[in-house]
């Protein structure tokens, strides 16, 4: 009795045959949806920097490096994939593509750099500079950033007309030492 | 002649047992409905254990002997038994005593290691294999007994071809059913391997060795469950011998293969015991090998 | 001559040790995903072992919080040489969103030096066994640093109209 259950389970077991895919080998696209890594349109993006203020890891930085260039960094180390910068960007400039085949060596590899001319104006021919500083302005981090790129973290230092001191105070940022042995 | 079969007999389980393990392997896969690893996969598994680097975590001599041990008793194993149905130089002289011995000293010696290691898994893993070896090389010595019984002598040969030697009489008939039950327990394949090699205890007794010793000690294994599907073909299926050496040769692998392929089914379709159920499997299982011996006795 | 052959079966039977050191499971999920018939990543001879004695490859999950740091360091160091270290998703590349949190070490290269990363929040199996084909040279690597320049070049005031309408793009995609 126990037996010829066995038996009927081998024969049982043995019909599907082989559901393996031969994936490295043979394709196998993403589903439609799927949140992969996302890509900048450098044509759309305006640096308004909404996607830098609400990633959840910190992980895109901005950095004003002068009045006319302001540079993007976003650092995949970090990113989870919520696709909360592409949903609140106001010029749908980010697009969760659906690459996922991103295994690499070096960190350095998943990382995406822009520079962003920001405009001036046709008549003064400067750059957006606040005169009079109102408060509803300070709740965001509105104005010149100076996030740092090399040691890859978002300082939350924003002022409203540019400032050269606060890039140089923050050129050698260094991460300070938290944990670890 | 005889003394080129002992290089013959050692040569073909060197270089056998991985493929037969490879070929357990895949028909596990294939059961699990996936491709698997390719056949020859434990032979690639072998030497790249060869060339690792070899880290002794016990400075004793228990565990720097363990291995070679367990390798070394097996290896004489292999280079006694008769294969293809008939004795070789060495084998002529030992008696079925002898074999029981030699198996025993390969796990005393995987006990030792496992001991030496002053690893806590590696302790569980020895005690639930000693309970396995204690209850299970009773049926494996019972057999050779019949057939000792029947050939009224102990020699190796007697033993091992005595059993079928009177034809299909009911005391082969239930030894056969005693000795099928309890091959899962001898190879340690499922419904029986709790005592070594799982993840439940995290590699059981082998927890500690690494590199060049975990491979003899997989070899070892290997060879111990081809051993053990070999002599259940030169037991029990005598129709097998054709009266040419290469012949006989030949027809007791295949018979071994077959041997495995079940093997295989069976482990694969059956679940892990716990040491206390499977305890009870054996005691009935000695029993029956009990009974068996008792009606040869008998002369039945 | 050994060492010839110990050398060139090594890619063809790795041995895995799973190393969760505080993740959220994500990761482990997909670890035991690619080990199921459907993704079955023992055609390429990858077995999951218990003890990291036995073990070729360490895989790494989860952002290394402080208790877990001096174990994952004890674990690397029982495994015998050669051996390589994947970090599995976003934990283990930098610290995932809890890279500056009280408890976590920051990402697997604080403890253990990480040779492939497979990014990801949970990495997909496929993108998994993606890294492992990449470490075993059976496929290329796509990733690679992209970066866009929207620079204008400095204009008069006689052609700020036309500057407005067009805009100077250069972009270039850096392909090591």
């Amino acid at each position: 009795m126990w037996l010829t259950s066995k038996i009927k389970q081998v024969l049982m077991v043995m019909k599907p045959g082989v559901v393996t895919l031969r994936y490295p080998f043979a394709p196998r696209p993403a589903p439609e949806n799927f949140r992969g890594r996302p890509q900048w349109d450098h044509a759309k993006c305006v640096g308004c920097g909404g996607c830098a203020n609400h990633c959840p890891a910190r992980t895109i930085m901005v950095r004003d490096l002068c009045q006319e260039i302001r540079v993007l960094l976003y650092d995949g180390a970090r990113c989870t994939y919520c696709g909360r910068c592409a949903d609140v960007c106001p010029e749908k400039a980010i697009a969760m593509t659906g690459r996922f085949e991103q295994a690499t060596g070096d960190r350095n590899d998943v990382t995406e750099r822009l520079e962003l001319f920001m405009l001036t104006c046709q008549r003064c021919g400067r750059c957006y500079d606040m005169e009079t500083p109102n408060a509803v302005d300070k709740l965001g981090l509105t104005g010149y950033r100076y996030d740092s790129l090399e040691a890859r973290t978002v300082l939350r230092r924003a002022t409203d007309r540019f400032e050269p001191k606060e890039l140089d105070a923050t050129e050698r940022y260094e991460r300070p030492e938290t944990t670890g042995d | 002649m005889s003394i080129v079969a002992i290089f013959i007999n050692i040569i073909l389980f060197l270089l056998l047992a991985p493929l037969f393990d490879g070929v357990m392997r895949k028909i596990t896969a294939r059961v699990q409905s996936r491709q698997g690893p390719p056949v020859v996969q434990p032979y690639y598994d072998l030497f790249k254990l060869l060339g690792k680097e070899r880290i002794v975590s016990a400075r004793n001599w228990a565990f720097r002997l363990a291995p070679p041990t367990a390798f070394a008793s097996i290896l004489t194993v292999a280079a006694l038994v008769p294969f293809g149905s008939r004795l070789n130089a060495l084998g002529g002289r030992v008696d079925a005593i002898t074999l029981v011995y030699l198996l025993t000293l390969g796990g005393v010696a995987v006990l030792l290691g496992a001991l030496a290691s002053r690893n806590t898994f590696a302790a569980i893993g020895a005690s639930r294999e000693t309970v396995t070896m204690v209850m299970v090389e009773p049926v494996l010595a019972m057999t050779l007994i019949l057939g000792a019984v029947r050939a009224k002598s102990f020699g190796l040969g007697s033993a091992v071809f005595g059993a079928a030697g009177a034809g299909t009489s009911p005391s082969t008939l239930v030894m056969m059913a005693a000795y099928l039950l309890a091959l899962q327990a001898f190879v340690a394949k499922q419904p029986f391997d709790i005592s070594e090699a799982e993840i439940e205890i995290l590699e059981g007794p082998f927890i500690e060795y690494s590199g060049p010793d975990y491979a003899l000690f997989r070899y070892a294994m290997m060879m111990k469950q081809m051993f053990y599907a070999w002599l259940f073909v030169a037991v029990f299926a005598p129709f097998l011998r054709t009266g040419f050496y290469a012949g006989d040769i030949l027809a007791q692998l295949a018979g071994t293969l077959v041997v495995f392929v079940v093997i295989a089914l069976v482990g694969s379709t059956n679940p892990r015991l716990r040491i206390d159920q499977a305890v009870k499997i054996y005691a009935v299982l000695i029993l029956i090998a009990l009974g068996a011996v008792g009606l040869a006795v008998a002369g039945m | 001559m050994l060492a010839k052959i110990a050398k060139k079966c090594f890619p063809r039977s790795l041995w895995v040790y799973h190393c969760n050191s505080g993740a959220c499971n994500g990761c482990d999920i997909e670890i035991l995903n690619i080990l199921t018939p459907y993704y079955d990543v023992e055609r390429f001879g990858i077995k999951l072992v218990g003890s990291p004695r036995h073990a070729d490859v360490m895989l790494l999950s989860g952002a290394v919080t402080r208790p877990t740091l001096p174990l994952v360091k004890k674990a690397y160091a029982a495994m015998p040489g050669p051996k390589l270290v994947f970090g599995i998703g976003s934990c283990a590349l930098g610290g995932g969103c809890w890279f500056d949190t009280y408890n976590v070490t920051g990402g697997g290269a604080t403890a253990v030096p990480v040779d492939y990363y497979v990014p990801g929040c949970p990495p997909r199996p496929e993108a998994i066994i993606y890294g492992v084909a990449l470490a075993l040279g059976l496929v290329d690597k796509k990733a690679a640093p992209v970066e866009l320049k929207q620079v204008e070049f400095p204009i008069d005031i006689y052609e700020r109209n036309k500057a407005w309408e067009e805009r100077n793009v250069i972009y270039k995609v850096l392909n090591p």
